[in-house]
């Protein structure tokens, strides 16, 4: 679980009160942050995790939600009826049909069916219809869909095979010890479950030409890899691999799979060659010579859903209240599942209750990057979070998804808890009041280099004062050191760690961060330009070619910022959609109030936020502009 | 409010000092006078930054009281080299075009005066060249705009970016185009390359090495810009002048239309060296405007290699015209609309600005009339009119609708033209060398924040050579890396 990007989303999905994080944390064996030498910005926080554990915590927690009614069963069909006038959609859900023919009535249903719409299993040449080893397809929801009119698509993607841990000769291997101590990825953790020095190593192999001639040898026995379905370009399976990059070593990591687990899971070592040449593949690689296959690896191609039927609180556009969440959308993993999931359950809700919906904005969130690029964009292989696509990257931090997302999530959606709220409160008044005490104290060069003669200031100028909070930046100072030199009043925000760490992560980005502001406010402006649902791009009168017509209809943008990430969109197309932009000037003045820079502004804290987020249909300005200026292009 | 209690006094200080700070935005100016080639052209700034280019401008610590207009003296800050005596407004906020803090400066319209004074404007501190559509999205944003009028803004932004377009193709053509582009290809690798390893290389065979390719690529960069930069605006200088192109089939006479505006008084003619053996190009003015005629191969599906390439190079001259003459044998068209506009369609490529000629006028029978109606009719036939380069008859009316086309083409003096745009691209450059130095300093402590200043900086280059975004980056990481579980 998690990883780099990944774990971004971990950790935003628990600031919303999801419940990955905090389940991760009760069920590790192997904990470790990622790019630890990188920068806390891309940080990448990750564990191994014992599936049994992890199962059993999450069942309990699920289990003991206050007013949930859990039912288990396969859904074949959905009860459709009418649809609400004022939304856009032919229809609206109003319940699901059971397998054995019974129906559940709900205001809402989300799908999030991975990889079993119409899964099918490929190992060599052989394949059957399966969503996962031993499990049963989605074929009568998938027919549903298509017959509604949803563009559907195929996707693959695989797992290795499993080994049993006792028939791995580990002494030669490289070791992968866990981190100590520990990171939890949940804000409410203080630890994780296990003693640091009871957690699980993890060992790294590779494999060599003998695997490779083994792939290419066989690839006519190799369905899967030979298809055309859309496989992802990362986590490529071994053959993908070995064919596009010969010649090398490819790396393998053992992983455990628990803690009294047998199993051990190579990844890397995705394939879907057939069984006993798997076991062949297996063999050739050091430490596996004797390794027994307790499973094969297998491939799997599924149905998903162009994710551009969604609306961006993943509402489907086609039937009202039906919501999609993970693989469905074309996304890959865990990770991305777990916040496509938090936020269409959110929203869900949101709309049963007649309340606006819950959006993540890109400057927001990783989980807003995501779902904007999704439902903007599409995407024709897995869609997989990187660092890479989030383009304000050092202010969308693991350390402060709380302060991001924490306070919408109580106030506007109600999906955050008394206790995780107030702690979220009580660190943002904190790192207020730490940066204001940080910034009060400056001091010129030489006066600092007496106080902290550990810290090799880079400044020669002696005119220009630095505060302490500059000073924090510098890689070898850290809170202890400076209220060491000045205990009035530092002190007591060094006694608190989790408080000093952050507080040095802020001054280090404070730079970048302040930069990116304009930037930021910018896109937030063009986001809060909503163009209404149901604009028929091909009958509005504006001058615009058919070629942006055909993009603007296909990739339905919600909002002007949307449009301008469509490759093609000129900026006068741009202006010219600008007459038909629903303006929600209120949100835009409450996402003002968001993070880093301004959240520090006495007059604009969270709590301050008006508490209606409605969208207001603003009639453009009437207003005449001074007639001088009218026929101004720019 | 618990929090605000919280705050320490200094906190409440840094707090305001920070409210001014996050108040301030940048500044944009442009120049947006209105049509024709007059002699006055106006430069608009908004943003807070509208104060201060007022008063280094004129040189003067006090402001016009706002909205008159008065006379002063403009000059370079930087050099108080005097650039012209000319008319300013100060318009403060909210009550201006775009709500925000807005001042005009009137100057002399010509070229020289225009680049100096935006010159000056982009040397002080946030201010920066407006962006297509930029001054319309602030208005907007400010519930200032007037949306009658905004299908008319577009319009005209979408020929200026039009224009900047093909200014900047044509600048892309040269050396110096190569250049840009082997920058700003260096710079996405290197980017690409270092999201690699800041997203993969913890678990897949991204190395060690690649970091130190990425700093030797870094550094050579970053060196190369700055001895262009001392260079001065050295550049290549283009040519001012609105691209004119004659096409159309072989055989209708494109090239007697040549030689007719040529013989023209009203058309001042200097041959220019350097025209290729099919594309056969003079500089002229008409009625007032500079032009750049070429004169281009007969299109048609040519067999004769030499000949295709001549018809290929005539399709890469309209692709870049800013004004294209669409010859066609007047004996030979359809005498209706639709089918004028069709054969016109097939010629020209879509929304470039274009006049239709239809010569040989001389050998069309007597009935004139179904033509000439079909030329008077508009859209989806361009301005159009009937001419014989034999006799000459028609030539008034096709100078006429050139000077009409020019006029609009020249609206705005400086849209696309060589300085302007070469004063935007050393900004930019300027930019990118500072935030590549920048990595260097960032380097060593916070990869994230080191990535952070290549960013900007391919940002910076990209607003020359074009857009380049965040897929572009992982295709690149996709194809150099085998990365994945």
């Amino acid at each position: 679980f998690g990883g780099i990007g990944k774990g971004h989303l971990v950790r935003e999905v628990d600031a919303l009160d999801g419940l990955c994080g905090r389940v991760c944390d009760l069920a590790g064996v192997h904990y470790k942050v990622l790019n630890r030498c990188k920068g806390p910005a891309v940080w990448g926080l990750r564990a191994q995790v014992d599936r049994g554990l992890y199962r059993d915590n999450m069942r309990k927690e699920i289990l003991n939600t206050p007013l949930l009614t859990v039912h288990e069963a396969s859904v074949e069909d959905l009860l459709l009826t009418e649809p609400e006038p004022d939304h856009p959609g032919k229809c609206r859900v109003r319940g699901v049909v059971l397998g054995d023919g019974s129906t559940v009535h709900t205001g809402s249903v989300i799908l999030t069916t991975g990889t079993f719409l119409r899964g099918m299993i490929h190992v060599g040449l052989e394949k059957h219809p399966a969503g996962r080893l031993g499990d049963q397809p989605s074929i009568g929801l998938a027919q549903t869909l298509e017959r509604l009119g949803f563009a559907v698509g195929r996707l693959k993607t695989g797992t290795p095979p499993r080994l049993a841990k006792d028939t791995i000769d580990f002494s030669g291997l490289e070791e992968r010890t866990a981190d100590n101590p520990p990171v939890p990825f949940s804000f409410l953790s203080k630890a994780v479950w296990i003693k640091p020095e009871d957690q699980l190593s993890c060992y790294l192999t590779y494999t060599n030409p003998k695997a490779q001639q083994i792939v290419q040898d066989n690839l006519h026995l190799n369905n899967h890899v030979r298809e055309t379905t859309k496989g992802p370009r990362y986590c490529p399976s071994l053959e993908a691999k070995v064919l596009r990059f010969p010649n090398r070593e490819h790396q393998v990591w053992l992983e455990p799979e628990g803690l009294e687990s047998n199993v051990i899971y190579p990844q890397g070592l995705s394939m879907t060659l057939p069984p006993e040449l798997q076991e062949q593949v297996i063999k050739s690689i050091r430490g596996l010579e004797k390794a027994k296959m307790l499973q094969p690896g297998y491939g799997v191609q599924y149905d998903y859903l162009d994710p551009r039927q969604l609306t961006a609180s993943l509402e489907s556009r086609l039937v009202q209240r039906l919501f999609f969440a993970g693989q469905i959308n074309g996304t890959t993993g865990y990770e991305e599942a777990a916040a496509q999931g938090v936020i269409a359950g959110i929203n869900a809700c949101l709309r049963v209750r007649g309340k606006p919906p819950f959006i993540v904005s890109r400057t927001e969130g990783y989980i807003g990057v995501l779902i904007d690029d999704l439902t903007t964009l599409g995407t024709n292989e897995p869609y997989r979070m990187f660092t890479s696509r989030v383009e304000f990257r050092m202010s969308l931090r693991p350390d402060n998804a709380d302060a991001r997302l924490t306070h919408r999530g109580f106030e506007e959606a109600g999906c955050v808890s008394q206790q995780r709220y107030e702690q979220a409160v009580k660190m943002k008044a904190a790192l207020e009041d730490g940066i204001a005490a940080l910034k009060s104290l400056q001091f010129s060069v030489s006066k600092w280099s007496q106080l902290i003669p550990e810290v090799r200031l880079s400044s020669k100028s002696t005119l220009v004062l630095h505060s302490a909070f500059d000073i924090l930046q510098y890689p070898e100072a850290n809170m202890e050191i400076l209220a060491r030199a000045i205990p009035e009043p530092l002190r007591k925000f060094a006694k608190w760690r989790e408080l000093s760490e952050r507080l040095k992560i802020e001054a280090a980005y404070e730079w970048c961060v302040v930069n990116q502001q304009e930037e930021i406010e910018e896109v937030r402006q063009d986001e809060a330009l909503q163009l209404p649902e149901d604009l028929d791009y091909f009958a509005i009168d504006a001058s615009l070619s058919t070629e942006v017509r055909e993009k603007l209809s296909s990739n339905r943008p919600q909002t002007i910022g949307a449009v301008s990430r469509i490759p093609g969109i000129t900026p006068a197309a741009i202006v010219n959609l600008l007459r038909f932009v629903k303006n929600k000037h209120r949100k835009a003045e409450k996402l003002k109030a968001f993070p880093q820079t301004d959240k520090y502004l006495p007059g604009k804290m969270y709590s301050e936020k008006a508490a209606s987020q409605t969208q207001i249909s603003a009639e453009l300005s009437e207003e005449e502009p001074e007639s001088t200026f009218v026929k101004t292009p720019v | 409010m618990a929090l605000r209690g919280a705050l320490s006094a200094a906190g409440r200080r840094w707090a305001q000092q920070r409210l001014c700070c996050t108040a301030r935005g940048d500044t944009i100016f442009a120049v947006s006078s209105g049509h024709g080639r007059c002699g006055v052209a106006v430069i608009r700034t908004s943003g807070p930054g509208s104060r201060g280019a007022l008063r280094s401008l004129t040189g003067r610590p006090e402001l016009p009281p706002p909205r008159v207009l008065a006379l002063r003296r403009i000059r370079d800050p930087a050099t108080a080299e005097p650039l012209d005596r000319g008319l300013v407004v100060w318009f403060p906020g909210p009550q201006s075009f775009t709500g925000e803090d807005c001042a005009e400066l009137h100057v002399h319209g010509g070229p020289a005066v225009v680049s100096g004074v935006l010159r000056a404007l982009g040397r002080l501190p946030g201010l920066r060249p407006a962006e297509p559509g930029e001054f319309t999205r602030r208005a907007f944003h400010r519930g200032k705009l007037d949306l009658t009028a905004a299908e008319g803004l577009g319009d005209l932004i979408h020929a200026e970016t039009e224009a900047q377009r093909r200014q900047a193709l044509r600048q892309m053509e040269g050396e110096l185009g190569r250049l840009y582009q082997r920058w700003s290809e260096t710079l996405t690798q290197a980017l690409a390359h270092l999201e690699a390893y800041i997203d993969f290389s913890e678990d897949d065979n991204v190395e060690e090495e690649v970091l130190s390719q990425v700093d030797a690529a870094v550094r050579a960069l970053e060196q190369e810009l700055g001895a262009h930069l001392q260079d001065g605006r050295r550049g290549e200088l283009l040519r001012g002048g609105v691209r004119a192109v004659i096409a159309g089939p072989p055989n209708v006479g494109k090239s007697s239309l040549l030689n007719l505006l040529c013989r023209r008084p009203a058309a001042i003619v200097s041959p220019v060296a350097g025209t290729t053996r099919d594309v056969v190009e003079v500089s002229l003015n008409v009625t007032g405007y500079p032009v750049v005629l070429s004169d281009t191969a007969g299109l048609r599906d040519a067999t004769d290699p030499v000949e295709r390439e001549g018809v290929s190079r005539a399709r890469d001259r309209l692709q870049r015209a800013d004004l294209v003459l669409a010859v066609l044998d007047a004996t030979a068209v359809p005498a209706e609309p639709a089918g004028l506009g069709a054969a016109v369609g097939s010629l020209v490529p879509p929304a470039a600005p274009c006049i239709l000629v239809l010569n040989k006028a001389d050998l069309l029978g007597g009935d004139t009339g179904a033509l000439r109606a079909a030329c008077a009719r508009g859209p989806p036939v361009p301005p159009a009119t009937l001419l014989s380069c034999k006799t000459g008859d028609g030539i008034d009316r096709l100078l006429e609708l050139l000077g009409q086309q020019l006029a609009q083409l020249c609206g705005d003096p400086l849209a696309g033209s060589p300085s302007l745009t070469q004063s935007r691209h050393s900004q930019h450059l300027g930019d990118c060398a500072a935030a590549l130095a920048r990595y260097g300093r960032h380097r060593a402590r916070d990869l994230g924040l080191a990535a952070e200043q290549l960013r900007l900086a391919r940002r910076h280059l990209g607003r020359i050579t074009g857009h380049v975004g965040a897929e572009d980056v992982l295709d690149i990481i996709f194809r150099d890396f085998c990365v994945g579980k």
